[in-house]
């Protein structure tokens, strides 16, 4: 059996933690070791914006030891990310080059959407319990030491996912100095999140009931997966296979919690204080979205970020097979944004079959892969989204909307690209220097723009009338053409007519000219 | 009937008091006729050796605590000031055992055996004498260092557990005619007393040279010896040729020399001594032995040179220091006199040619030294280091033997490319140099060392290798409750496990994580720790036991270790035992539990097992309502132990095992040879062996590995045809 050891290390704002794992196509994910080391990189970050060198000469040290434990393991790869603590920095950069020079490990800050995505792969990663909690109306909340992310699902997809900047590690700092003169930091702590999660409910939650609450991260878990303190068996209990419990037992454990300081709490729990004290605001976050969503039953699969890594590292190398379809929540999640800025329905789902199509005809021609593929297809279905906001200037508005609206799974590049071949859809072109001016957008990414922009305008001029009037579409490549043929009794002659402008796009982008012709019907 | 408190000092022993009851036990081996002579003689050594370490350790943190006015009560409501008193007392009669022992019972019977110790030089044959002095004049006068005392000169530094001899001397000239070129004032004064002023002289009895110098033997046969310190006593005046020696006699002395500050002791404590330390010229002398017969002229000097107190000198009858006793042992050509030399069994799921690895896979495997060979575990880690499959081996040392395998098969590891982690522990007392020159090898030679805790000792055994096979990492692990010490495996009980337990295996990982500074794991699969979760754990199984008998189920305890003093978990023996639990305990050291106390400990049986192996195994079993489990651990029920070291407490799961551990435990209790019994009255008395078979335990188990080696392991069938071997 080819068996492949990964490590995946997670920078995280209270904790610097290496997990390494067996990946094989037989058994699947198989933890191995998991070392972890507490270090709050958070403490500067949120309330200085930087990171001290004493801070920083730390985290050096546990990484070349990590590195020294991932020979030890003699891994076949890596992955280390580093989430809002290194990412809300002011001199990112330079901490980043310090700690390659120093460790040669190459981090990678992750976008909030990137790492929750991760965190949202460690629990897919679980299976076929996971398909069977999200038949029914599920939340994943993921309570970080930065902030806290709130997914919704909805009949096996992700609906939407909202990121609150409540975590706990944030949330303790803040209140650092009431936690002394309060006798009730329970209250306050209440009080001030309550704010954010009835504006929360407010928009994204109306009236929908939500029946599962998965939380994840593995803090929680093993907290409650303790056996020795009384009455823990009587809290939890296992289904599927994963760590559950109802409402009312959660209910219970919070009643617990709040009766006692945080340094009891680490005693009877048998915790550092350290934990306790972070803890603590997790568990009033919890039960207050559990009293919000009036979830039943409260999910503790025990994964964090680093399961998720493995997850996708052991999908990028092919080891297994994804058990869930991840771009498909992508492509959900997108769509319900179309949705809830009331794009035409049929038009996008016209223009994306004919983008797709097109873009599946031009493989040679546009060496795009998958992943591309997928971003063109999100370009369609969030092209339109502006025109909620004004129609005479529905690119710009689109591009924004994009640009403010966290899609989970995809990159903040990869949203820049959307956004931008959205922009450049009904927009003149605008040169690197314009397009690339006050982001991180590389050449690639620009040439990526061009391309996804080019098949998109396309797509979208042979529906200009929004009457999808082009049915059994087929399309073929001739030389240097792109013949686009449709099958229709309607007049095109609006989409003919707009069609020669963007062709020419299309060709200054691909050198294949697309044309429109007619199947004729007697 | 009134409520009992289980903390009340009347409930408890005093673990000095304790202690000195258990070196009494060792000396009642010295004394007991059915031991081989030789061994009585290694008997006696050791208690003397004991005392020694004993002195050095505690009673120097008693004086240390009397002297900076520390005054809380121990477990048994003893002030250090009465604990001190006490100790000297009992100290005393101790000592004179010791050399009755030696003097009336021991030396006649090595004479009868052949063995001629001359005890004074003045009883030297002039042959005899003739011999001693050339041996003299060669061997020892070129390297002694005699130093006189006089105005100019200071008291000499008597170095901490020095043989010495002291003199009063008088020089020549000044008893014969005075001269009165020269003189000092002081002499002035001196002719005006008509005295003759006495100097003090003191020379060192080289510990480089041995104590025990053979002479020719008689025309019998009989092989003499006798002792360095005589040798030099009679050739006194060598040293000192313009003086007359008035007199001359051996003395030793103990010092509160080294900073011993017990880890037991409160935090409080320690900077309070510290505080004295500073004001403290080093060395305080806390025991000085002399020669019973010493001049009292002589006594009183060095009394008031070191600034001792009475009661802490001993006047002595017969030779000081018996640790040369140890060394008498090894004396070649006695072999009858001693115990037939020890030869550790095989064990029998290892033979010498085996994959180790492929053993354990097989089945855990539980070792019994010293009655099984230690060879297994040096094995494990020999036999890791070539492997090419092993990825890493880690190790905590916390005593290794010079010239240990072990740590040689731990650089060639290194050496091979291996990850090779080991925390050795330089707080290991009496072995801190020794511990800091391995590890500097190790760290040569490419492993990854630790040297430590904070604050901690790290005094648990165990080993992990970690191992990449055909479908995945595997991890082998050895736990055990002895040090990996290739040299006092042989000489102490100890049992260890070898297991490649996935969920042990996790702990193992989790343990060293923890050693290299990282986070404790979430939660333990199997393993408890110390000092963070092992307290609670004991506590929690003895609870358990408690209520089990609470409900009127069947409630039993076993548990064997080297001491208990821990205030908490005794307690919560008592309460056990006042819910009707069984207790039965083997505790070969101090035990500050009192057994037969009504409504307190009536169910509570302690006995010692002292032998001619070190009894040092911990073993823990508790009945559970009939879910029997059973535990090892490197681990005492000491303060120090739960609340200061890292130790672990590891399960024996499988069942076979389990039973062999319970057997063991029965085979323990069932001892009527060298078991002695915690009476109520508070002493210890060897079993009534009326109505009940003779069995020592210890030669109990010698047997049985030696049977069990000799069995062939169970074979699977093997499916080929034998040819006949040819007939002739």
């Amino acid at each position: 059996m080819q068996i492949t050891t990964f490590a995946a290390i997670d920078i995280g704002s209270y904790e610097v933690g290496m997990k390494i794992f067996e990946l094989s196509s037989g058994k699947g994910i198989r933890e191995i070791d998991h070392i972890r080391y507490g270090i709050e990189l958070g403490r500067d970050t949120y309330v200085a914006g930087k990171i001290s060198n004493e801070m920083l000469e730390e985290l050096c040290l546990v990484l070349l030891d990590f590195k020294r434990i991932m020979k030890e393991y003699q891994v076949d790869g890596y992955r280390a990310c580093a989430t809002s603590a290194i990412r809300e920095t002011r001199d990112l950069l330079l901490i980043l080059d310090k700690i390659r020079v120093r460790t040669d490990i190459e981090v990678e800050v992750l976008s909030n959407s990137e790492q929750r995505f991760l965190g949202y792969k460690s629990i897919a990663a679980i299976g076929d319990s996971f398909d069977k909690i999200i038949r029914r109306s599920t939340a994943i909340v993921d309570v970080g030491g930065g902030s806290v992310q709130i997914s919704l699902f909805d009949k096996d997809a992700l609906v939407t996912t909202q990121n609150l900047k409540i975590g706990m590690l944030r949330i303790r700092e803040r209140l650092s100095r009431v936690e002394q003169q309060t006798t009730n930091f329970a209250s306050v702590l209440n009080e001030m999140i309550s704010d954010e999660l009835r504006s929360y409910k407010k928009l994204y939650l109306k009236d929908r009931v939500i029946e599962n609450m998965i939380l994840t991260g593995d803090y929680v878990r093993h907290f409650l997966d303790r056996e020795d303190y009384p009455g823990a068996e009587d809290l939890a209990h296992k289904a599927d296979g994963i760590t559950c419990m109802n409402r009312e037992a959660f209910s219970r454990l919070y009643e617990q919690a709040m009766s006692v300081t945080a340094s009891q709490m680490a005693e009877r729990f048998q915790m550092p204080a350290e934990h306790a004290r972070l803890i603590l605001p997790s568990i009033v976050i919890y039960q207050r979205l559990i009293e919000e969503t009036g979830a039943q039953t409260i999910w503790l699969p025990g994964l964090n970020m680093s399961d998720g890594m493995a997850y996708d590292y052991a999908e990028k190398k092919k080891i297994f097979k994804s058990r869930h379809n991840f771009e498909n929540d992508i492509v959900e999640a997108a769509k319900n944004i179309a949705k809830r800025y009331q794009s035409s329905r049929s038009h996008v789902a016209g223009t994306e079959n004919l983008a797709l199509t097109i873009f599946d005809k031009m493989k040679e021609i546009h060496g795009m892969g998958r992943r591309e593929r997928l971003l063109l297809q999100i370009s369609v279905i969030l092209h339109d989204c502006g025109k909620y906001i004004n129609m005479n200037r529905t690119s710009e508005c689109s591009y924004s909307i994009i640009m403010a609206t966290e899609i989970i799974g995809l990159s903040h590049r990869e949203r820049e690209i959307i956004a931008n071949a959205v922009r450049f859809n009904t927009r003149e072109f605008a040169s690197f220097e314009e397009v690339s001016f006050g982001s991180g957008l590389e050449r690639a990414d620009y040439l990526l723009i061009a391309k996804i922009s080019a098949i998109l305008r396309v797509a979208n001029a042979m529906d200009r009338s929004h009457k999808q009037k082009f049915k059994n579409v087929k399309v073929t490549r001739k030389e240097k053409e792109l013949v686009v043929q449709v099958d229709t009794v309607e007049d095109i002659s609006l989409e003919q007519g707009l069609f020669s402008d963007k062709a020419e796009f299309f060709e200054t982008v691909f050198s294949v000219r697309p044309v429109i012709r007619q199947k004729k019907h007697i | 009937m009134e409520a009992i408190d289980v903390t009340d000092y009347q409930y408890y022993k005093n673990r000095e008091l304790s202690w000195l009851q258990f070196n009494e036990r060792v000396l009642e081996e010295a004394r007991d006729k059915n031991n081989p002579l030789f061994e009585r003689l290694k008997f006696l050594g050791i208690t003397a050796s004991n005392l020694d370490e004993f002195f050095m350790i505690r009673v120097a943190s008693l004086k240390d605590m009397v002297n900076a006015r520390y005054t809380r009560k121990d477990i048994a409501g003893m002030t250090p000031g009465e604990q001190l008193r006490e100790i000297l007392a009992v100290t005393g009669n101790l000592v004179n055992l010791q050399y009755s022992t030696y003097s009336r019972s021991l030396l006649p019977l090595l004479r009868q055996h052949g063995l001629y110790v001359v005890q004074e030089h003045e009883d030297l044959t002039r042959e005899q004498g003739a011999y001693v002095d050339a041996y003299f004049r060669e061997n020892v006068y070129p390297v002694l260092t005699p130093m006189a005392v006089d105005s100019s000169r200071p008291f000499p530094l008597i170095r901490n557990k020095s043989l010495n001899i002291g003199a009063l001397l008088i020089k020549k000239d000044l008893r014969t005619d005075k001269k009165a070129d020269g003189e000092s004032g002081k002499d002035k004064k001196k002719e005006k007393n008509k005295e003759p002023e006495l100097e003090f002289a003191t020379v060192q009895v080289p510990s480089g040279l041995p104590r025990l110098v053979r002479l020719p033997d008689l025309p019998d046969g009989t092989r003499v010896v006798i002792l360095l310190e005589e040798i030099i006593e009679r050739n006194m005046e060598q040293l000192f040729l313009s003086y007359d020696i008035v007199c001359a006699h051996p003395y030793r002395i103990m010092r509160n020399a080294d900073l011993t500050i017990e880890e037991d002791e409160a935090e409080d404590l320690l900077k309070e001594i510290q505080k004295q330390l500073k004001k403290r010229q080093w060395g305080e002398a806390i025991r000085l032995e002399v020669e019973e017969k010493m001049d009292k002229r002589l006594l009183k000097l060095l009394r008031k040179e070191l600034s001792i107190k009475e009661d802490s000198i001993f006047g002595i009858n017969g030779p000081l220091d018996l640790t040369f006793l140890m060394k008498m042992y090894g004396m070649e050509g006695f072999d009858a006199l001693k115990a037939p030399a020890h030869k550790p069994a095989q064990v029998r799921e290892l033979p010498s040619d085996c994959d180790i690895f492929e053993q354990i896979r097989k089945g855990d495997i539980l070792l019994h030294h010293p009655f099984q060979t230690f060879e297994p575990v040096v094995r494990f880690v020999k036999q890791a280091a070539r492997d090419p499959q092993v990825l890493a081996i880690k190790q905590t040392l916390y005593r290794v033997s010079g010239n240990s395998p072990i740590i040689a098969a731990l650089a060639q590891a290194a050496e091979n490319g291996k990850q090779v982690s080991v925390l050795v522990e330089l707080k290991a007392r009496f072995d801190e140099e020794n511990n800091i020159i391995w590890a500097k090898m190790l760290e040569k030679a490419g492993c990854h060392v630790i040297y430590g805790l904070v604050g901690l000792k790290t005094h648990s055994k165990i080993t992990l290798v970690v191992r990449r096979e055909e479908d995945g990492i595997r991890r082998y692990v050895h736990l055990g409750t002895g040090n990996y010490n290739d040299s006092t495996a042989k000489l102490y009980t100890d049992l260890g496990l070898l297991t490649c337990s996935a969920l042990i295996g996790e702990d193992a990982t989790a343990v060293f994580n923890m050693l290299s500074g990282y986070s404790e794991p979430r939660s333990w699969h199997t393993l408890s720790l110390a000092p963070l979760w092992l307290r609670d754990r004991f506590l929690q199984l003895i609870r358990r036991e408690k209520e089990h008998a609470q409900k009127g189920e069947e409630a039993h305890i076993r548990a064997k270790m080297n001491s208990l003093c821990d205030q908490e978990i005794i307690a919560s023996l008592y309460e056990a035992s006042m819910a009707g639990v069984k207790v039965e305990l083997i505790v070969r050291g101090i035990c500050c539990l009192k057994t037969g106390i009504p409504g307190v400990s009536d169910n509570i049986e302690v006995r010692s097992i002292v032998g001619n192996f070190l009894e040092h195994s911990r073993i823990f079993y508790f009945y559970n309502n009939g879910a029997e489990e059973v535990y090892c651990a490197s681990a005492d029920w000491m303060p120090r132990n739960l609340d200061r070291r890292v130790e672990i407490l590891f399960p024996i799961w499988q069942e076979e095992l389990k039973r062999e551990v319970m057997h063991i435990l029965d085979i323990l209790l069932e001892d009527t040879v060298k078991a002695h019994v915690l009476t109520a009255e508070g002493t210890y008395e060897k079993i009534d062996r009326r109505g009940k078979a003779f069995l020592n335990s210890q030669e109990y188990f010698t047997m049985e590995a030696k049977e069990r080696a000799s069995q062939e392991e169970p074979q699977e069938k093997r499916r080929v045809f034998i040819p006949e071997e040819p007939v002739e």
